[in-house]
């Protein structure tokens, strides 16, 4: 993790140092886009990391995987949307949580599901980044397009398991 | 463009920091916290904040990465060239452009909408914005390498990732319909 955080750093330094040898006039404007941007953020992303920890404590965790299964057909697939909208925290917190549902017999449409609407509507990242950084109107737009998209991921897997009839293993 | 400077400077460079999304959120904050508090106990409150605020440690300075790659890259880009590559008349070929580069674009949201702002002020649509980060929080190559993989298997994983290929062109080309509406259109200069 934190060779990432470095890996990271270096590139935004490489960045900042090749744009800055090569177009000097860019290092002014860039350097203003940092700051105005980070300012901003000094303070709504502490807030909003705060707000976003105890909105995952409130969130219900455990949930009955055999409502999830490959049978529930649609409904399945409907619920598994709305549990993975709000599955809390980033990749590290939700993939143990979905192996469980996963180990514990839900479907592989109603996985698909579940991940796709964790991955649109992460509601942590919305808190934590969208809104603070994108504004209401672009989060508003990008929920409303997406709305759709977990349980048509969720049925599309599942004609694709029944046409090609490949069984997916756990 | 001094006027608009100057215009900018009379009407109050240094707007005030604390803006509504700020408050909305100190709002929630306070009242989840005394949700927190009121099931759990004070204990919980504070264990909580702690680890919020070590996230914060965490994030801060991939936050600051993220956006000076933003600052610097959209100074590399030239604007026109975004602008007709992934404006508003760019068509599907701007939308599958802005899903290519969502698929590859590695980290976390603290790296990628930082991104994402870059590409709107430099001119880029509602549409390739929204196919944009829906590929890479959908389809993200990093992510199903990092995590997917070696906790779902390949089958799963395989699966989610064909199953969803196609929907981020089908987000942006919604966004784009639902963009056009005056009452939520973005204002094409960021305030």
């Amino acid at each position: 993790m934190i060779a990432g955080v470095l890996a990271l750093l270096s590139l935004a330094a490489l960045t900042a140092l090749v744009t800055g040898w090569t177009r000097p006039g860019s290092v002014r404007p860039a350097t203003r886009f940092v700051v105005e941007q980070g300012s901003a953020l000094a303070l709504r992303l502490p807030v909003a990391l705060v707000a976003a920890g105890f909105l995952g404590l409130l969130v219900p965790q455990a949930l009955v995987a055999g409502s999830l299964g490959a049978e529930t057909g649609l409904r399945g697939i409907l619920l598994a949307s709305l549990v993975g909208c709000f599955l809390p925290g980033g990749p590290t917190v939700t993939f143990p949580l979905a192996l469980v549902f996963w180990t514990a017999g839900a479907g592989a449409p109603q996985m698909v599901a579940l991940l796709t609407a964790w991955s649109v509507f992460a509601f942590h990242r919305l808190m934590a980044f969208e809104l603070p950084i994108m504004g209401w109107r672009f989060t508003a737009i990008r929920l409303l397009a997406s709305v759709a998209l977990p349980a048509l991921a969720g049925v599309l897997a599942g004609a694709a398991i029944t046409l090609t009839g490949v069984s997916i293993a756990r | 463009m001094t006027e608009k400077n100057a215009a900018r400077d009379a009407s109050g460079g240094r707007k005030p920091r604390v803006d509504r999304i700020t408050l909305v959120f100190v709002a929630i904050a306070v009242a989840a916290g005394i949700a927190v508090w009121l099931r759990d106990g004070p204990d919980v409150v504070l264990e909580t904040m702690g680890s919020s605020l070590a996230l914060l440690a965490y994030l801060a300075p991939q936050v600051l990465a993220g956006l000076v790659i933003g600052g610097f890259v959209q100074q590399l880009v030239p604007r026109e060239k975004v602008a007709r590559r992934l404006g508003g008349e760019s068509g599907m070929r701007g939308l599958a452009l802005a899903c290519g580069l969502g698929l590859v674009t590695p980290g976390g949201p603290f790296t990628s909408f930082p991104l994402v702002y870059a590409l709107y002020v430099a001119g880029a649509d509602i549409g390739a914005l929204v196919a944009y980060v829906t590929a890479w929080s959908l389809v993200g190559v990093h992510r199903v390498l990092v995590f997917e993989l070696p906790f779902l298997g390949p089958d799963l994983a395989a699966l989610r990732f064909l199953a969803s290929l196609p929907l981020p062109i089908l987000a942006g080309l919604i966004a784009r319909g639902i963009g056009r509406h005056p009452a939520i259109a973005l204002p094409r200069t960021p305030s």
